[in-house]
Formats: structure tokens, C-alpha cells, sequence
């Protein structure tokens, strides 16, 4: 059997039946709805970071553009929730690319710069000069497509695909071309990989795996302001769960955001008053003791994970 | 004869074991605070006094629900969402789907309400919405809200505005600027106050009219940009950090507008002492809330009994008194006079309650009413002034409108 129908079947494909399921048993519907956005946010960090190298810290920037992607088409084009969410993937590239030229940065300095980036989307969207267009900093209202069971259901087709997409990165010649330019990107080039087609198109679907996860929480949520959205927090959580599991691999981010997620829900259910302290302990202990993340764990005793 | 009498006998005690069943034990009022972030400062004091308020009914042995005719004990479930708003979203559902509280309460300010209009609408339960002030929440289409404690943000500025019509002339005032952080709260007020300044076909010119991100803290050019248009009256809609930076700002720069407004200064009036001083703040124009303006009461404490039992719980001065302060208890005293009222616990039931205290209810934080969506349209916080008291403090002298009016504005500012 290939690799790649053996990562689908008994990764992707339990995850997804895990999540179908579950809601008919578990009635806090909206943490398996935020569970489901964090397991493709946190892909979709994978996908850039854990196979080009590129840490990106304003990741919440595509997030927040696709939920205004949808919400735009939703209350000018009166277009019903699955076309608004395509709306919002492409809102989500659009924007990742005009912010391809900070692909020229590395390091840190990426980092830094796409944080910027994202609060520039940010204010660019809050402004009330627009707010005939995006209703500014003055909040969305989108009752009229308001449908948390079509919104959860949405969430699973992205999350398949953006689980797709990462067990094709890991399984194909592309993938392995992403990893060498990760790696040494002037010996890939030489080796015949061309380097910047490659990182763009990873940056691309990274962008577009957000934005469509923010068309999806638009449409769960319906109420929003910029702030909402564009809360970096969600860029935050995304890379810690990324790097708690593992990246580079299919495994390392849902493990990161079914532990950690998990924990963190549970810390704040039960003893709230503890909720940084033991939460930045793990962190620190993560950082200490297991900086490759989780799988870490398998891959120093020879174990491959996929 | 006999057998039908116990089988009657036998009917009763089992309708009463049924119908004592049904009685809980408690009422269940499920809440969010943020004891860190962003938005700590506004919920803190908030979720303090809502906390007050249920402490204070449950020492006197719960509050009247008038649908068991009996008073039961009230149990604040609360969780701490860390200004977090995906974290909000999880634990309103949780308050509602696991905890299955009888009464759902908003987190404060818009942004963390926002996630709990959704879940209440979704769950079809009613939103005790406490100072979520945003107009997006309120429409005909969703009757599971209402707002407690803070006037709705589209009429929040009306006194203001009404001043600068019905005085402003007289005083000389003709043109003005405006200056505003560009979120939903402040955003929404100075477009408020622009439309109601416009539409009253009053002869005074906007001069300035700008918005600033949120995030803002030097104003220094913006101060001298705005002076240069030459404005009988600046009006500036900020968050308590703008306020700060904008009054510090307008001290070092050494420009003195003839009139100048700011929100917090009334709102969060200490913080603001503390951070800007007494003779920064002097003749500032702001709104006089309900922490400091004596509104008589047909329910609940009065705000000088109030603010003794605030301070006795808050001794250690940690959290200021202000505006926040009164709003939880504000919401906690319309759960009280709504569950006296309402014939069951039934959503629906809860609304009409809510709705039938509109125009009815008198509280420490002015009159309770309702427009048809939700929104509140009675607590509304007349324009005052901040004057030297003669002790080296600083006191409110309200100014608009007349009738409830303590003194004359002092402009210009000398």
C-alpha cells in the first residue's frame, strides 16, 4: 500500500470520522468547532513553517481576511455560506500574495515583518473609511447565513483538505523539494529545485488553508468585530500546538492540538485561577525538554512518524 | 369511602413530590471575566460587582423566584476567559451545554460579548447582555438579548451632542473637531455624535474629523494638527489608555482648547486622577456615570449604600470605582427584579420579564429601558464637567441636561 493511502486511511481519515461523530455525543459543539479550526490553522503553520522554514508569527492576518472575505460577499453579494467561503480562501491568497515579497526576508526577520503585515491587514480592514465595504471597525452581523451545523460540517471538508494536502507535501517529490529548500535552499537550486516557485506556492496554500478556516469561523460565529478575527491569539496557539506535537510531519500537529488544546480547556474549566501558570510551565517544559515537539520522542528511538 | 380517599391522599403527595422535583436547589446564573488581556480592566470590576450583588442576596437567603414562589440561593458559574476570545466562545457553550446554567450573563464590552450573542441566539437562550454596547448585537430579528448597564452605543452620546445644538451657539461654539480610536465602542460614538451634530442642521462646522488606531499612544502631532484648525470645542473618543496619553499629551504640548471632551475621564474618573492628575483633568468636559451622579432608586441600594459595601469588599483599593463598577450590580438587580416576576425560567419567559421593567425599574445606574431590539436607551450619562471642589480634589458639575444640570459650564476653559 503507498505511503501516502496508508497516511490517509489511518491518520486523515479517523481524525475526520473522530470529529463527524463526536458532536452526536458532546454537546459544547463549539469546542469541537475550535478544535477543528486549530487543527487546520495548525496544519496550515505545518505547511509553511514545518516545510519551508518560515515562522510565521501574523499568520492571523490571512485567518482575518478570509473571515472578512466571507463576511463581505455575505452582505453585498447576499451569497450563501459554501460560495463565501471559497470567497474567503481567496481573500486569504490575495493577501498572502501581496505580502509574497516578505518571502525575501528569513529568520527572524520574516517573523517579524509578518506580524507587521498582519496588523496592517488588521487597520486596513478596521478603518472607517471602509466601512461601507468591511462596516470598519464597527462589527459584522451576518444573520442571514447563520448556520453553526452547516459552518461545523464546512470545517471538516477544509480540515480534510488541508489534511490532504499536508499528506501530499509528505509523500511527494514536492514535498521532499520544500524540505531540501528548507534545509540549504543554495543546494537545492543546484540540484534543479526552483526555489522561489516552491516557497511561493507553500506560502500560497498556507494562506489559502487560513483564509478559508477564517470563512469558516465567520460563518460559525456571525458576529464579529476586527479584533475578534484578527486576535493574535490565534496565530499564537496555532505555531505553539504546531511545535508542541512536531512539524514537518502529518501526526505532530494534531497530537500538539489535541493535547494541548485539550489541557488548555481543561485547566480553564476546572481551575481557571492556574490557567498561565500551568499552561506556561508545559510551554517551558516543551521548550527545555522537547524542542522538536512530541514526535521527537518516537524519532530519537528510530520510530518513523509519519 | 376509605379507598378513595387514600388513592386522593395518595395523588396529592405524589403532584408534591413531582412539583418539589422540580424546585432546584439553586439559580444557576452562568458568566465569563477576564482577569487578564486586554479587556481585564473594564471586566474585572464588572464581574466584581455582579459578584457582590450575588453574595449580598445569597447572605440574605437568595433572591424571590417568583415561578417555585420561594427564594432560592443564586450560584455565579464563572470562568475566566483571559480576554481571549476563542476561549470565550468555549466557555459560554460550556456554561450552557454542560453547565446548563437557568441565566447566561455576557463577559464586559463588545468584544467579548460578541461570541455569546451567537451561542445565546444558537441555544435560543436570552443574553443578559452587561455593557456590551455594540449596535450589531440589537436587531428585530434576534430577541435573545438585552442590555443592562451601558446605554446602546448609537445613543450613548446624545447629551453631548444635544449641548453642542441647544448651548453651543449661545456659548460660541461653531467649530469643532473630532477625534477618535477606530474600534467598535469609540468608533461607533463618534459617528453618533457626528450624525446626531449634522442632522440637527445646528450652524457649527467639523473642522477635524479623524480616526486613530486603537493601539495609539502619542498624540503629540495629532494635538497640534487639530489646533491649527482652531476649534471652539474638541471632542475625543478613546479608550481609557487614549484618554490618558491624549490629556498627558495635551499638558506637554502646552495647548489649551476652549473646550475639551473625553470619555473616560467621567467613566473610570480615579484611574484617570492617577494617571493624568488632578490639574490635567481640570474643566475637562465628560460624562458624568452613575458612580457619581445620585439617581433615585425604586429597587436595590442607592449609590452612596452601594459604594459602602464596595469599598468594605474592596478595601485592598485594587480595582477602582467607577462606572464598571455599578454595571454588574445594575445586571444582577434587573436578574433579581425579572426572576421576581417571570411565571417560569423559560428563555422566552426571562425576555418578557426583562422587557416588562422597561420604563418601570429605577436603579442606582438611572431608569431601565428598552427599545424593542434590546438596546438600552434609558441610562443614559449626562455631559458634566470636572471642576476643583476648593479641597484639592476634583468634583463633577453636570452640565447638560438642564433639568438634572448641578452648574454652569465653564468655557471657556480658563
Amino acid at each position: 500500500m503507498p505511503n501516502a493511502l496508508k497516511h490517509t486511511l489511518f491518520i486523515a481519515l479517523p481524525v475526520l470520522v473522530i470529529f463527524a461523530v463526536l458532536p452526536g455525543v458532546y454537546q459544547n459543539h463549539l469546542l469541537l468547532f475550535n478544535f477543528v479550526i486549530f487543527l487546520i490553522l495548525a496544519q496550515g503553520v505545518n505547511i509553511i513553517y514545518g516545510f519551508t522554514g518560515y515562522l510565521p508569527f501574523g499568520y492571523v492576518g490571512f485567518f482575518g481576511a478570509g473571515a472578512y472575505g466571507f463576511a463581505v460577499v455575505v452582505m453585498h453579494l447576499h451569497a450563501p455560506g459554501v460560495p463565501a467561503v471559497l470567497a474567503a480562501g481567496v481573500a486569504g491568497v490575495v493577501v498572502g500574495l501581496l505580502l509574497t515579497p516578505l518571502l525575501r526576508l528569513s529568520g527572524a526577520y520574516f517573523a517579524i515583518a509578518n506580524l507587521a503585515a498582519s496588523l496592517a491587514v488588521l487597520h486596513l480592514i478596521a478603518n472607517p473609511a471602509l466601512e461601507s465595504i468591511t462596516r470598519g471597525p464597527y462589527g459584522v452581523s451576518l444573520s442571514a447565513t447563520f448556520n453553526p451545523t452547516s459552518a461545523y460540517a464546512a470545517g471538516l471538508v477544509v480540515l480534510a483538505l488541508t489534511l490532504g494536502a499536508v499528506v501530499y507535501l509528505k509523500n511527494s517529490r514536492f514535498g521532499l523539494a520544500l524540505q531540501a529548500v528548507r534545509e540549504d535552499a543554495v543546494s537545492a537550486s543546484m540540484a534543479g529545485v526552483n526555489v522561489v516557485r516552491m516557497r511561493v506556492i507553500a506560502w500560497l496554500v498556507s494562506a489559502l488553508v487560513a483564509g478559508l478556516a477564517g470563512g469558516v469561523y465567520a460563518w460559525y460565529v456571525s458576529v464579529f468585530y476586527p479584533d475578534n478575527v484578527f486576535s493574535g491569539d490565534f496565530s499564537i496557539f496555532a505555531i505553539v500546538f504546531a511545535l508542541f506535537g512536531g512539524v514537518a510531519s502529518i501526526t505532530g500537529p494534531i497530537v500538539g492540538v489535541i493535547i494541548l488544546y485539550g489541557i488548555y480547556n481543561l485547566i480553564g474549566f476546572t481551575t481557571p485561577q492556574y490557567f498561565q501558570l500551568i499552561y506556561g510551565l508545559l510551554i517551558m517544559g516543551l521548550v527545555l525538554f522537547l524542542p522538536a515537539g512530541l514526535v521527537s520522542l518516537a524519532t530519537r528511538r528510530g520510530w518513523h512518524v509519519p | 369511602m376509605l379507598r378513595v380517599i387514600i388513592a386522593a391522599l395518595a395523588g396529592v403527595t405524589l403532584t408534591a413530590q413531582a412539583y418539589a422535583a422540580e424546585v432546584p436547589t439553586e439559580i444557576k446564573i452562568g458568566t465569563l471575566y477576564a482577569s487578564s488581556g486586554r479587556f481585564a480592566s473594564i471586566s474585572m470590576p464588572v464581574y466584581t460587582s455582579l459578584k457582590l450583588w450575588a453574595d449580598l442576596k445569597n447572605a440574605d437567603g437568595g433572591v424571590y423566584v417568583k415561578a417555585f414562589d420561594k427564594k432560592l440561593p443564586v450560584k455565579l458559574v464563572a470562568y475566566d476567559d483571559q480576554s481571549n476570545t476563542a476561549t470565550a466562545s468555549t466557555l459560554y457553550n460550556q456554561l450552557v451545554t454542560q453547565d446548563k446554567v437557568d441565566l447566561l450573563v455576557a463577559d464586559s464590552g463588545s468584544v467579548l460579548t460578541a461570541p455569546a450573542a451567537t451561542i445565546a441566539r444558537d441555544h435560543k437562550m436570552f443574553l443578559f447582555d452587561q455593557t456590551g454596547t455594540g449596535a450589531s448585537f440589537f436587531s428585530k430579528d434576534n430577541p435573545y438579548i438585552a442590555l443592562m448597564a451601558d446605554p446602546v452605543s448609537t445613543i450613548w452620546p446624545k447629551p453631548v451632542a444635544d449641548f453642542v445644538i441647544h448651548d453651543g451657539p449661545a456659548l460660541g461654539i461653531k467649530k469643532i473637531a473630532i477625534l477618535y480610536s477606530t474600534n467598535e465602542f469609540t468608533g461607533t460614538q463618534a459617528n453618533a455624535f457626528r450624525k446626531f451634530i449634522k442632522d440637527s442642521g445646528v450652524p457649527v462646522e467639523i473642522v477635524y474629523d479623524q480616526g486613530v488606531p486603537t493601539e495609539t499612544t502619542n498624540y503629540t502631532v495629532i494635538i497640534n494638527n487639530i489646533n491649527n484648525t482652531h476649534p471652539d470645542a474638541v471632542f475625543t473618543f478613546g479608550y481609557a489608555p487614549n484618554d490618558i496619553a491624549f490629556l498627558r499629551n495635551v499638558a506637554d504640548v502646552g495647548v489649551k482648547f476652549k473646550m475639551l471632551f473625553v470619555i473616560y475621564a467621567g467613566l473610570e474618573k480615579e484611574l484617570l486622577e492617577k494617571n493624568v492628575g488632578d490639574k490635567g483633568l481640570e474643566h475637562v468636559f465628560t460624562y458624568v456615570p452613575a458612580s457619581d451622579l445620585e439617581y433615585p432608586v425604586n429597587f436595590g441600594m442607592n449609590l452612596p449604600t452601594y459604594k459602602a459595601a464596595w469599598d468594605k469588599k474592596n478595601s485592598d483599593g485594587k480595582l477602582e470605582f467607577g462606572l464598571n463598577a455599578v454595571a454588574g450590580y445594575t445586571t444582577g438587580l434587573v436578574i433579581e427584579k425579572a426572576l421576581s416576576v417571570a411565571t417560569s425560567l423559560d428563555q422566552m419567559e426571562l425576555r418578557r420579564a426583562v422587557f416588562s421593567l422597561s420604563g418601570n425599574l429605577k436603579t442606582l445606574c438611572g431608569p431601565f429601558a428598552l427599545d424593542e431590539t434590546g438596546g438600552q436607551t434609558g441610562e443614559l450619562t449626562p455631559l458634566g464637567q470636572l471642576e476643583p471642589d476648593g479641597h484639592g480634589h476634583l468634583k463633577f458639575v453636570s452640565v447638560y441636561p438642564h433639568d438634572t444640570a448641578t452648574g454652569k459650564p465653564v468655557y471657556p476653559r480658563p
